[in-house]
């Protein structure tokens, strides 16, 4: 064991800059927590400020949220459904092949990856509006591909080129063909890959308003729009903070999951 | 290791393309149609040529606005670039601590982008943060004061986003192997000589991708700005996507479009300096394998 001899310094002081760092992210959000908690409307039964869980109660009675819910998850994992399959076998061939074009193609998707979706809803939403996608889920769902295969290409190919070439080379002689190499045994070994490419997935397409916003012009509004739509003359200020830390929970319980592996997603550093 | 030539690889990247020709390719191709047009309706449309560019690239407000997301991004970098590889630094190392850390950091990440100008509003409002900057002294008004608009907007973005880079810096820290540091510490090398030599080197490529995400996004800053002062006072926090926003709901296509395909142009630039910059650093780094490998010889 060697002792480290130059960095001297003392233990309490590393937990200072994380600590104050933390309290900055926490500290905005905590009137919203506060808020979330108590009353807010007048002329409601309980007197304005008074400690209760109506706020949240009132979100399972809201049928716009209820539905606003619903629609966010099912874009967000019609999202997942979309860019994984294709994500993986263009990860694979980023990792393992060198090809025509590969360097031009490989700027290609890092300029999608970089285009505001503000740059795109007008021709998106003609396009969409062509091939009668609007106002359902599946459009939201298509329309983040833009941002989120180009993010999903980008972790996958970290995590298969920390994989060695050896164990494709064996299977190969071992007599498995590509698919059945792929379905045995790349995925299996790409588990954690695939979780958190799929958590970036969510992230980004949980976030977005700007597709989501045009691409739902009468039905299939997501979480977001449904918070913007309780602002009115006599807005429930209690149940658009409920609704906002509502919104932050999915996210948060997933992190947890894949703390673990997120760390890895980003090693294209040392492999390429 | 040299990979393998095989142009077959395409089949593989080829589902991928399909779909982002869908949603990408043929609606870039659109709006660069319509760049030419004037356009009253879908049936109804003239072409004007180079007319739209020569007007948006020739008026003072594209230019101010320009001006204003490049300072804006300048300031978001210098700020969060440094911030963000300090405090992945000083991550508590292996513990359950860093999940808590991760965790918690990560919250304004998730928080949907037009919710977080509705919750800064709240903060900055006199009953928060408003408050205490007056009750110290500052008048602090943000809806009024030019100065005072680009700290909040500022301040907000640097709350939204900093988490991002450190979570991408901590990812690349976390690969560099303890004998490194080992090695650092039997030649009492200072602090700085660890970060300048060990751990900036080793997180170059990541940083890059860092540098990357945060210059395009904060370059094109639309919701969050938009809807905490409308771009206000005045033209002052005019970034822009907003202009492009303005045109778009304002029903002006040509325009729109005009100002679309000129954002484009600019992300492919700034893209391609980037791959052309990354290109250039892992020879280097390829070079200095080499040439340590070279001395290490006997």
């Amino acid at each position: 064991m060697i002792v480290p001899l130059g960095r001297r310094s003392p233990i309490h002081f590393r937990w200072l800059a994380p600590s104050l760092y933390i309290a900055f992210m926490l500290l905005p959000l905590l009137p919203v927590i506060y808020i979330s908690f108590h009353s807010t409307l007048r002329g409601s039964d309980l007197p304005v400020g008074t400690f209760t869980l109506s706020n949240y109660l009132h979100i399972a009675q809201n049928e716009d949220l209820v539905a606003a819910i619903f629609s966010s998850v099912s874009y967000v994992l019609f999202n997942i459904l979309i860019t994984i399959p294709v994500a993986l076998p263009a990860a694979y061939a980023f990792s393992r092949y060198s090809f025509v074009g590969d360097k031009h193609l490989f700027l290609g998707f890092l300029a999608l990856r970089m285009t505001p979706p503000v740059v795109m809803i007008f021709p998106v939403f003609q396009v969409f509006s062509a091939v009668g996608l609007i106002n359902t889920p599946l459009a939201i769902a298509l329309a983040h591909c833009l941002f989120n295969i180009p993010i999903a290409i980008w972790v996958l190919e970290g995590f298969i080129s920390s994989i060695p070439r050896e164990i494709d080379e064996t299977a190969f002689i071992d007599g498995y063909s590509f698919p059945r190499f792929f379905m045995r045994k790349l995925i299996p070994l790409m588990a954690p890959g695939i979780a958190v490419a799929a958590f970036f997935c969510f992230l980004f397409s949980w976030v977005e308003v700007v597709f989501a916003r045009i691409l739902t012009v009468t039905s299939g509004k997501p979480i977001s729009m449904a918070i913007s739509a309780l602002f009115s003359f006599k807005t429930d200020v209690g149940l658009v903070m409920a609704m906002t830390v509502f919104s932050i929970v999915p996210g948060a319980l997933l992190i947890y999951f894949v703390r673990n592996h997120i760390a890895k997603g980003f090693m294209i550093a040392q492999v390429k | 290791m040299a990979k393998a030539l095989d142009n077959r690889a395409w089949l593989l990247v080829l589902p991928a393309l399909v779909i982002l020709a869908f949603v990408a390719i043929i609606p870039l191709l659109t709006t660069v149609n319509y760049s030419f047009h004037d356009i009253f309706s879908q049936d109804y449309k003239f072409w004007v040529g180079a007319e739209w560019y020569r007007e948006i690239l020739g008026s003072a407000r594209f230019w101010g606005s320009f001006g204003r997301s490049l300072l804006f991004s300048t300031i978001i970098l210098l700020i969060e670039i440094p911030l963000g590889i300090y405090i992945a630094i000083q991550m508590p190392k292996r513990s359950l601590w860093v999940a808590v850390c991760l965790v918690m950091m990560s919250l304004p990440l998730l928080v949907p982008w037009n919710i977080i100008p509705m919750i800064w509003k709240t903060f900055i409002s006199p009953a928060y943060l408003g408050g205490a900057f007056s009750a110290i002294g500052i008048d602090f008004n943000w809806k009024a004061e030019v100065i005072d608009t680009w700290f909040a907007i500022v301040l907000m973005d640097v709350w939204h986003w900093t988490s991002l880079v450190v979570l991408l810096c901590y990812s690349g820290l976390t690969t560099i192997p303890a004998a490194y540091y080992n090695a650092a510490a039997i030649d009492r090398a200072s602090r700085w000589a660890v970060l300048r030599y060990i751990e900036l080197p080793k997180l170059s490529s990541v940083l890059m991708m860092a540098i990357l995400l945060r210059f395009m996004d904060s370059f094109m800053i639309y919701t969050e700005a938009f809807r905490l002062n409308a771009g206000g006072p005045g033209y002052s926090t005019t970034f822009m996507a907003m202009e492009l926003g303005e045109d778009i709901f304002a029903f002006n296509y040509g325009p729109a479009a005009a100002r679309s395909v000129i954002c484009f142009i600019i992300i492919l630039t700034v893209s391609w300096l980037f791959k052309t910059a990354l290109a250039i650093q892992q020879a280097d780094s390829v070079s200095s394998t080499l040439s340590s490998t070279a001395e290490a010889r006997p």
